[in-house]
């Protein structure tokens, strides 16, 4: 943590999607480098604000001198949510993995409780904000998908992560064809929660418990000659940068070293001229978000520039704006103002570009923009997937 | 190895390496720019400095001593980077009153007067004398800003304070993107009776619609408002920012955030590739030529240790002014530290001197011999330096 570093010119504030919206928080300079010089590890955490960060990293990426406020900021919270009783929500969010394990396998059940009113109800007693619906439980997980037999000399190990598993399977289906249909053998890896809900709510062992079950799996794959490719950029995000950071894995560097975003990694085969994807036209006006942890990942922007190759298409890309959701964060009634106002703003970005829909690698921001908009939300590989006419079954 | 291959690859993101790179999208190459966070351009007043060592700037420039790098830069170029610049800004939203024949003064937040050659059009009706009677807006709360400096000065101001709800600059600057607050705000204005002729705020107008908002209260006020650029964060510096941002992107450029370079690959006289820190795979670029446009110590190109001076990516020769005890004016506020010489020397193609490869080119803030501050050059020479800077390396390239 290099907090000395700060020069208090503010653009880390300039760029704090929450500080924008809410008062209540003192902006990434002084929640991060100014309040750290004061902490110390004899007296018990009193800043219960650091909470309301919800990590998009927005300020890392702002800062020119290497200052990482939203690293400062998340072991503030670990600290935090090992001195103090954690909220119901918290709890909850943190247990996402088991959560949804749960919810899977109860999916008409569950779905059908969470949309009804008392169940809504019971949701907001907890501290969890309704103002966009739950995503749907999937009864069918990516998990239980079959192997298909191959004998591809590329092979691929995807970490498809929580949010593709339970409740858009469909997607990892989409994603599972179209790697094959470039003559590339993928495998579905035993894997956990990759652990950012759990740091994200404060709960690092919980998290350190997952990262080190998922190197333990990922780590056999590689030696095998497996690349591991991830999707969700939140997920990449923890897999490379939490799990050698603030988790301290071993053996993370070595995931960390073989591990892509899936876009990145058909980039690199197209560029190599490994593969010849046959693109065909396909007439849309997106407008492409881009998530935060994306440009946290610092690989660039690959899926827009995949999507580029395809004829007919136009795509405005926005990086400015956060979504607002940042995964649990607004899902929690303490920052339903917040997400809601960041989120509104976003949607108002993307309608001024008059595009029909919205693309983005982030499953949670698509819930978020697709919720508050009304327009639809796409993943790149639906995207793709149409231009190189495969159909995903359900 | 590099995932993409480009024709150019600007390093730094402030307005030297944007003007640069859009400039060279322009021209239809494939252009990245990595930086490794926002620039200082976001702590700016916004305005464009071109030189304020008189009245002119372009007399301005030709009295600069023949070492200078604006010299590097015919006045055609300067004429043409100039109005580029203000068709950009236009065509973005936020555009830019003045021009190259004489400079402007704009009132600063402690009441003095500030040379500048083109100011945001916020600011286009900043008073020129202190006998103006102006009326000056400020927020409960904000200790970014204080009209007693201004009142002490100006014999014909008054001030009056609204409560906005919150007390930050980035704060009141979102609740002016909101309609609702915006109707609130113009109705307590009205109530209070200004006489007055002209009404100043400090720079808290919005931030992407700053301009009608502006416009908006001009017109039920129904007389002329101005900003005052206020300390960092600085809405104007980064409604400038977002602009050339915006506009480089609209043209096709990439952008790679958090991304200082640690490393090169090299053959011969050639850079090949630029590496990034990174904790997993080695994370390079390659391309064909490379301009470098770090900035200056705040910005990150120089890095000053006790007894050198060091240009953080390639590390190129960098001319100092002499041992330590030249670096340093005795006074602290003078304009003429020595250190403000430091940088990079470059030939009339804006290579380096001394420098081993060929396909480096250098603009901004880095380039030595500048003296922004006490030249008065600041956005202005960026400006000018970039887009000679990109006309050299389109050269190189073809």
């Amino acid at each position: 943590m290099k907090y000395e570093h700060c020069i208090r010119c503010t653009i880390c504030v300039e760029n704090c999607p929450v500080f924008r919206v809410n008062p209540e928080f003192p902006g990434p300079k002084q929640a991060g480098p100014d309040a750290q010089r004061f902490r110390n590890g004899r007296e018990k955490s009193a800043e219960e604000w650091v909470l309301l960060c919800s990590q998009c990293k927005r300020c890392e990426m702002a800062c020119p001198c290497g200052v990482e406020p939203a690293q400062i900021i998340l072991r503030a919270q670990q600290r935090y949510g090992l001195e103090h009783p954690h909220t119901a929500a918290h709890l909850l969010f943190a247990n996402n993995y088991y959560l949804s394990t749960l919810g899977s396998i109860t999916a008409p059940l569950a779905n059908r409780f969470a949309a009804t009113k008392i169940g809504k109800k019971i949701f907001r007693r907890m501290g969890i904000a309704t103002y966009i619906p739950f995503p749907k439980f999937s009864f069918k997980t990516l998990r239980g998908e079959k192997k298909a037999r191959s004998r591809e000399a590329r092979k691929v190990a995807f970490f498809y992560g929580c949010f593709i598993n339970f409740y858009r399977p469909d997607i990892g289906r989409k994603i599972i064809r179209m790697l094959q249909s470039f003559k590339i053998d993928v495998v579905l890896p035993p894997q956990w929660c990759c652990g950012l809900p759990a740091l994200g709510n404060g709960n690092a062992a919980l998290a350190r418990s997952f990262a080190r079950k998922n190197v333990a799996s990922l780590s056999n794959y590689i030696d095998a000659g497996y690349d591991v490719v991830y999707t969700c950029t939140s997920c990449g995000l923890c897999l490379l940068h939490d799990y050698q950071g603030i988790l301290e894995i071993p053996e993370a560097k070595k995931i960390a070293e073989n591990s892509f975003d899936l876009y990145e990694y058909v980039l690199k085969l197209i560029t190599e001229r490994e593969i010849k994807p046959n693109f065909r036209e396909v007439n849309r006006v997106l407008a492409y978000h881009i998530p935060c942890h994306l440009r946290a990942l610092k690989i660039g922007y690959p899926a827009a520039d995949v999507i580029k190759l395809i004829p007919g298409l136009q795509c405005r890309i926005l990086d400015d704006a956060c979504c607002g959701l940042n995964g649990s964060y607004g899902f929690k009634k303490i920052n339903e103002a917040t997400a809601v106002q960041l989120g509104r703003r976003a949607v108002s970005l993307i309608q001024k570009t008059g595009a029909e829909a919205i693309v983005a690698d982030c499953g949670s921001c698509r819930m978020q923009l697709s919720g508050l908009s009304g327009m639809d939300a796409f993943d790149p590989v639906e995207i793709i997937c149409e231009s190189l006419g495969i159909k995903g079954k359900k | 190895m590099s995932v993409i291959e480009y024709d150019v690859i600007v390093i730094g993101a402030g307005v030297a390496g944007l003007t640069a790179g859009s400039w060279l999208s322009g021209q239809g190459l494939k252009v990245a720019l990595v930086t490794t966070g926002e620039p200082t351009a976001c702590l700016s007043t916004g305005c464009i400095d071109v030189c304020a060592q008189n009245d002119d700037p372009l007399q301005g420039i030709a009295h600069l001593p023949a070492e200078h790098p604006f010299h590097l830069v015919s006045n055609a170029t300067i004429h043409q980077a100039l109005n580029d610049f203000q068709q950009i800004m236009t065509d973005m939203g936020m555009s830019y009153t003045g021009g190259l024949g004489k400079n402007r003064r704009i009132l600063s937040a402690i009441g003095t007067f500030k040379t500048t050659c083109l100011t945001p059009s916020t600011m286009q009706t900043s008073p020129q004398n202190e006998n103006e009677k102006i009326h000056i807006i400020t927020f409960t709360g904000l200790k970014d800003f204080y009209p007693g400096y201004i009142i002490s000065r100006f014999p014909n101001a008054s001030f009056s304070i609204y409560n906005a709800g919150v007390p930050t600059t980035m704060g009141i600057a979102a609740n002016f993107e909101d309609d609702t607050f915006l109707e609130a705000f113009i109705l307590w204005l009205e109530k209070q009776n200004i006489r007055e002729d002209k009404i100043a705020f400090p720079a808290v107008l919005g931030l992407e619609s700053a301009m009608s908002v502006k416009e908006r209260i001009e017109h039920r006020l129904e007389r002329p408002i101005f900003e005052i650029p206020t300390i960092p964060p600085s809405m104007p510096g980064r409604r400038l920012f977002n602009g050339l941002k915006d506009h480089f992107r609209r043209k096709g450029g990439v952008i790679y955030w958090g991304w200082p370079v640690a490393g090169v690959e090299k053959t011969g006289r050639q850079i090949e590739a630029v590496i990034a820190e990174s904790r997993g795979r080695p994370n390079s670029l390659n391309a064909r030529a490379f301009i470098l446009a770090t900035g200056s110590f705040v910005g990150g190109g120089l890095w000053a240790k006790r007894d050198t001076i060091m240009e953080k990516v390639f590390n190129l020769p960098v001319f100092v002014p002499g041992g330590q005890e030249v670096w340093f004016d005795q006074d602290y506020f003078s304009v003429n530290h020595g250190i403000g010489e430091t940088g990079i020397a470059v030939d009339s193609s804006f290579r380096p001197k001394g420098c081993p490869w060929d396909n480096i080119f250098v603009c901004g803030a880095i380039l030595a011999h500048t003296e922004a501050l006490k030249n008065g050059c600041g956005h202005g020479f960026a400006i000018a330096t970039a887009q000679a800077a990109a006309q050299c390396c389109l050269e190189h390239i073809r």
